[in-house]
């Protein structure tokens, strides 16, 4: 009898317990209508002047290092700066892009100073600053603002703050075999004819962000789009769009790409096209200077995208910034890290021996780097003239509506039309997100 | 390595017949069955172990046995620190989730198999509806809890559910276990002027010794490969254990096709549980069958 | 050794007894309720208060009540119906087949004296290896790169990349997994079957198959139903497989991967933990029924 009655008080002194604190606040509940255009209100500034006496280490958190450029530049900043106490170390995510940001926000989440840095994809500025995840950079880079292209600070600012420093832009190309393919096509219609009498070409078309870009990139230039002008409501459900679409799902059943393309992330394009499985390959630079370590050296070419019939040419701004954490509890060794990895001599050296595009204006004169890369000047200017995906908050649900349904429709289980309508109503069910 | 020849070796053991003088021979179809189940089973580790050894362009085919056989893969990972941080870490969270879900599964079983209390029925039910949680139900919960205690990325974090969610299993096979026992040893233990704990630890545990093996071997196999927590509440090699490490591998250089790499790893890891489980498999079943059986 | 002399029913006298039987058992029982309390009973509250709230994703810290909601939206989201689907037809598909399966290698073993040392040996690899690895195993066998399956069958299918196909490499992956382990339950079942019964039944003329039916598996009923509820309960609950094979794209989806996806990858708090709570209250429905069927053990267990 005791014991029983011992039993039920110790349970119900743990329920009611657990009920106050279940009920009381909590870091995700409890806040008043803050208002959209204060979110990063409070944000942690950062001080130019800590790099100067920054010790200790820094994490530099990245994705798989494809190129190999993120390993050879913290191995360059500890030799410059290992005896002064400071010393990067490099951490990295997995290789697909969705998965590096769910590591990130995992670690934000739950306050962990795991990452001193984080090599952001441009599309996620938005939403980690919102978050109040990142320092504000404003002081470090309003010194450097002209140095930069213009075009690669769109995706760093949000509410009128630098959140990160632009650390490598990103435009795609076509790549050819030059002893395969002899022409450069010069729409993308006949590029598909092409590649399908040619072996097939390999793109990016997996469930993931990847396929969105590759997407948007035929869809822009049909002259669609995702969004209304004022960001507010989805354009996504356009002829335009849906001629994009079946212009891709027809690509598939013609030849041009081979159906497995609907498993390929960029590494597995890379491969298909370094094995000679495909002679055709759409792909960021950074494939550039592996193509030509690898058996097709000098074998092949780099051209910028063709134009498509019925409307023009278009490209989507890729690239990444260097974040700061907001948890991060070196952030002096965190900024000279960031100012090592933005100086003219790295961006040198990623451009020239890693085929990275840079974002200083300065590095397209370096004569290493014209040399280095043919196309450096087409790669400005495809720079300058590409588009940005839209600025978001909830720019990955919108990007998973539209990657999701434009695979289903590549590998045949909807019709095109019917796959964009879905994309829409997804499109608009998540602008309503609170 | 090892598990490569042990794995293709075992077709050939089949040799050492077992007699048994009550039945007729076996027929044919009987023998294809044997092969049809022993390739069914074995052929896809085998493949793992197939890729596992190959390096460069022998990735890209689907030759069933290595045109160049090498070790490298097994090398590089063994070279990646988080990888044996993270066989590191499933050890010790496996081994302490294994003890002390024994010890407290035992204590709750015993209460349960002999001792005499209201809300026996309540607590069974308590722990057997364990069983039925979708750790999903829980995750974001105790990721909000783990952040706010500091118990986010640490092994600590990840044994205390562990415990949890084996308790049920290891409850139910030791009430089975215990209740098998027959009560004289400890009715004389307590004449004798035994207290209750004292004919528990002296007289009814080492009676269960295999009845705890089971429990136990079935709680490591849990933890070793439990999979959704351990992606949710870790986050680097500190805590990692190796499922969701090899989940998130990210291979060994970034030329490599990873492919052969996570095999590797795949493999390496499998081993262990493999061994545990073969040494085991008597008190496996016997254990998961306790109770179904005898009805 | 002596049996003790106590007529049934006296209690012992509480001489040095220690605690009383009622004190001791709060006390050994106490460890594992307050773990359960911790680990599933506060988190599932929660989990149920964080699914009656709203949590915004764009603003940090700001949230409000929902009240239903959630709910009302995650039911009515074709999202939701899909891996509802999915799971169900998985659960069916999957735990049927490795019944069949189970079955016929039980009695492959039963039958096979000489090979049956080997083969509960090997029977038990699959069920070792890691669901982790199991995904990665069977990935690598319908890559399309490699191309083993599509060369072994001579088909040209993106098993991976399509619907229906993905659905069905993961049925094939989790059958590989657990059918041979299933076989040894029922084999253990059979094993306790006397064999007078069948040679009785010979006697009478009963053909193999109608000793199989109206023999073998009445006999089995217990054995089989508790291997399947655990099973049933596993497949409802998958998560490990589609989060690697697929990530839940192509018709993989299942309650457990979308409700992760919804907390974790989109942030959506209130609606993730809604979904959880769904899949919570589904297999705990499913569990109750069989419960029905298979509640006299567990009553067994409690009886003093």
């Amino acid at each position: 009898m005791k014991g029983h009655k011992l039993l039920w008080v110790v349970c119900l002194a743990v329920a009611m317990a657990f009920a106050v604190a279940a009920c009381g606040g909590d870091d995700e509940g409890g806040g008043s209508g803050a208002t959209e255009t204060t979110t990063t209100k409070g944000a942690k500034k950062i001080d130019p002047a800590s790099m100067d006496s920054a010790k200790g280490e820094v994490v530099y958190c990245t994705g798989k290092d494809t190129s190999g450029a993120q390993a050879q530049s913290v191995k360059d900043f500890n030799k410059e700066f290992g005896s002064q106490g400071v010393t990067a170390k490099l951490l990295e995510f997995p290789e697909a892009a969705d998965e590096q940001r769910n590591q990130f926000i995992q670690r934000q989440r739950a306050k962990s100073g795991d990452c001193d840095i984080f090599y952001a994809d441009v599309i996620w500025t938005a939403e980690f600053a919102s978050q109040k995840w990142l320092y504000d950079m404003t002081p470090y880079v309003q010194e450097r603002e002209k140095e930069f292209i213009p075009a690669t600070f769109e995706s760093v600012k949000y509410e009128g703050k630098f959140f990160g420093v632009p650390k490598q832009t990103d435009a795609a190309f076509i790549y050819r075999r030059t002893d395969k393919v002899k022409e450069a096509p010069a729409t993308w219609q006949e590029l598909y004819k092409v590649a399908a009498a040619n072996g097939g070409m390999a793109y990016q078309g997996a469930a993931y962000e990847g396929l969105t870009v590759d997407f948007l990139e035929i869809a822009f230039a049909a002259g669609g789009e995702v969004l209304s002008g004022d960001g507010k409501k989805s354009a996504f459900n356009s002829p335009e769009n849906v001629k994009a679409l079946e212009f891709m799902v027809n690509g598939i059943k013609d030849g041009a790409a081979d159906k497995a393309v609907t498993t390929y992330m960029e590494e597995q394009s890379r491969r298909a096209f370094e094995a000679g499985r495909v002679n055709i390959m759409r792909n960021w630079p950074y494939a550039y200077a592996l193509g030509n370590m690898s058996k097709i050296k000098g074998k092949f070419e780099v051209t910028p995208f063709p134009k498509f019939e019925g409307g023009g040419t278009a490209g989507i701004l890729g690239g990444h910034n260097l974040v700061v954490s907001a948890y991060s509890k070196n952030a002096g060794g965190a900024l000279k890290l960031i100012d090592f990895l933005t100086s003219e001599k790295i961006m040198a050296q990623d451009a020239a021996k890693f085929s990275l595009a840079p974002v200083l204006n300065a590095t397209y004169e370096d004569a290493a780097v014209k040399k280095a890369l043919p196309f450096s000047a087409e790669l400005k200017e495809a720079v300058a003239q590409a588009k940005s995906r839209p600025v978001s908050p909830v720019y990955t649900q919108m990007s998973q509506a539209i990657f999701k349904n434009v695979n289903a429709a590549l590998g045949g289980q909807m019709e095109p039309k019917a796959a964009i309508e879905k994309a829409d109503g997804e499109i608009a069910k998540a602008l309503e997100t609170f | 390595m090892e598990a490569a020849t042990v794995e293709r070796a075992q077709p050939r053991v089949r040799t050492k017949k077992k007699a048994r003088a009550t039945r007729k021979g076996t027929p044919w179809w009987m023998w294809v069955a044997v092969v049809v189940i022993v390739v069914f089973c074995l052929f896809p580790f085998y493949w793992l172990i197939n890729i596992s050894l190959k390096t460069g362009s022998d990735l890209s085919s689907s030759d069933l046995v290595p045109p160049s056989p090498s070790l490298s893969n097994y090398e590089s990972i063994f070279r990646n620190d988080d990888f044996v941080r993270a066989l590191g870490n499933s050890v010790i969270v496996s081994l302490v989730t294994t003890v002390l879900s024994l010890i407290f599964g035992s204590f709750c079983a015993y209460a349960l198999a002999r001792l005499r209390f209201k809300g026996k029925f309540f607590i069974l039910g308590a722990v057997l509806s364990i069983t039925t949680f979708p750790a999903i139900a829980i995750a974001a919960p105790i990721f909000k809890l783990w952040t706010d205690f500091g118990l986010f990325n640490t092994v600590i974090g990840l044994i205390i559910p562990y415990i949890t969610f084996t308790l049920p299993l290891a409850i139910y096979i030791l009430t089975s276990f215990f209740k098998e026992i027959p009560k004289d040893l400890e009715e004389a233990a307590l004449v004798d002027g035994a207290t209750y704990f004292q004919a528990f630890r002296k007289v009814v545990v080492p009676l269960a010794a295999p009845g705890l093996a089971t429990a136990g071997i079935l709680t490591f196999i849990f933890a070793w490969n439990e999979f959704l927590l351990a992606v949710t509440l870790t986050s680097s090699p500190n805590a990692r254990t190796v499922p969701a490490a090899i989940a998130f591998f990210t291979g060994s250089t970034q030329f490599e096709q990873p492919l052969g790499t996570i095999s590797a790893a795949s493999v390496v890891i499998s081993v262990p549980l493999i061994v545990a489980v073969l040494l085991f498999q008597k008190r496996i079943v016997a254990g998961l069958t306790a109770g179904a059986v005898k009805g | 050794m002596e049996s003790a002399s106590l007529p049934a029913g006296t209690e012992p006298r509480r001489r040095s007894r220690g605690l009383s039987q009622g004190r001791l058992a709060a006390l050994m029982v106490s460890p594992s309720m307050v773990l359960i309390a911790l680990v599933a009973a506060y988190p599932i509250v929660y989990a149920v208060w964080l699914s009656l709230n709203e949590y915004s994703v764009r603003v940090a810290g700001l949230s409000r009540w929902a009240g239903l909601k959630n709910y009302r939206e995650a039911l009515s989201d074709y999202a939701f119906w899909d891996a509802f689907k999915t799971t169900f037809i998985f659960t069916g598909a999957s735990v049927f087949l490795e019944l069949m399966i189970g079955l016929a290698m039980a009695l492959a073993m039963h039958a096979a004296f000489r090979g049956q040392g080997v083969l509960r040996t090997v029977v038990l690899v699959p069920w070792a290896v890691l669901t982790v690895v199991t995904a990665i195993m069977w990935q690598s066998i319908f890559d399309p790169t490699l191309g083993l399956v599509n060369t072994l069958l001579g088909t040209d299918v993106v098993w991976l990349g399509s619907e229906p196909e993905a659905l069905i490499v993961m049925i094939i992956a989790d059958t590989w997994k657990t059918a041979p382990f299933m076989g040894l339950l029922i084999l253990a079942g059979l094993q306790v079957i006397p064999d007078d019964i069948y040679e009785a039944a010979k006697v009478d003329g009963a053909t193999a198959w109608q000793r199989f039916v109206r023999i073998t598996l009445p006999l089995l009923k217990p054995a089989i139903l508790v291997a399947l509820i655990f099973r049933t309960l596993d497949a409802l609950r998958i998560f490990d497989l589609p989060f690697v094979l697929t990530k839940g794209a192509n018709g993989t989806n299942t309650l457990s991967l979308i409700s992760y996806e919804t907390f974790q990858t989109n942030r959506i708090l209130g609606l993730g933990s809604a979904l959880a709570v769904i899949t919570f209250v589904v297999v705990m429905a499913v569990s109750f029924i069989y419960i029905r069927f298979v509640g006299g053990n567990i009553r067994g267990l409690a009886e003093d």
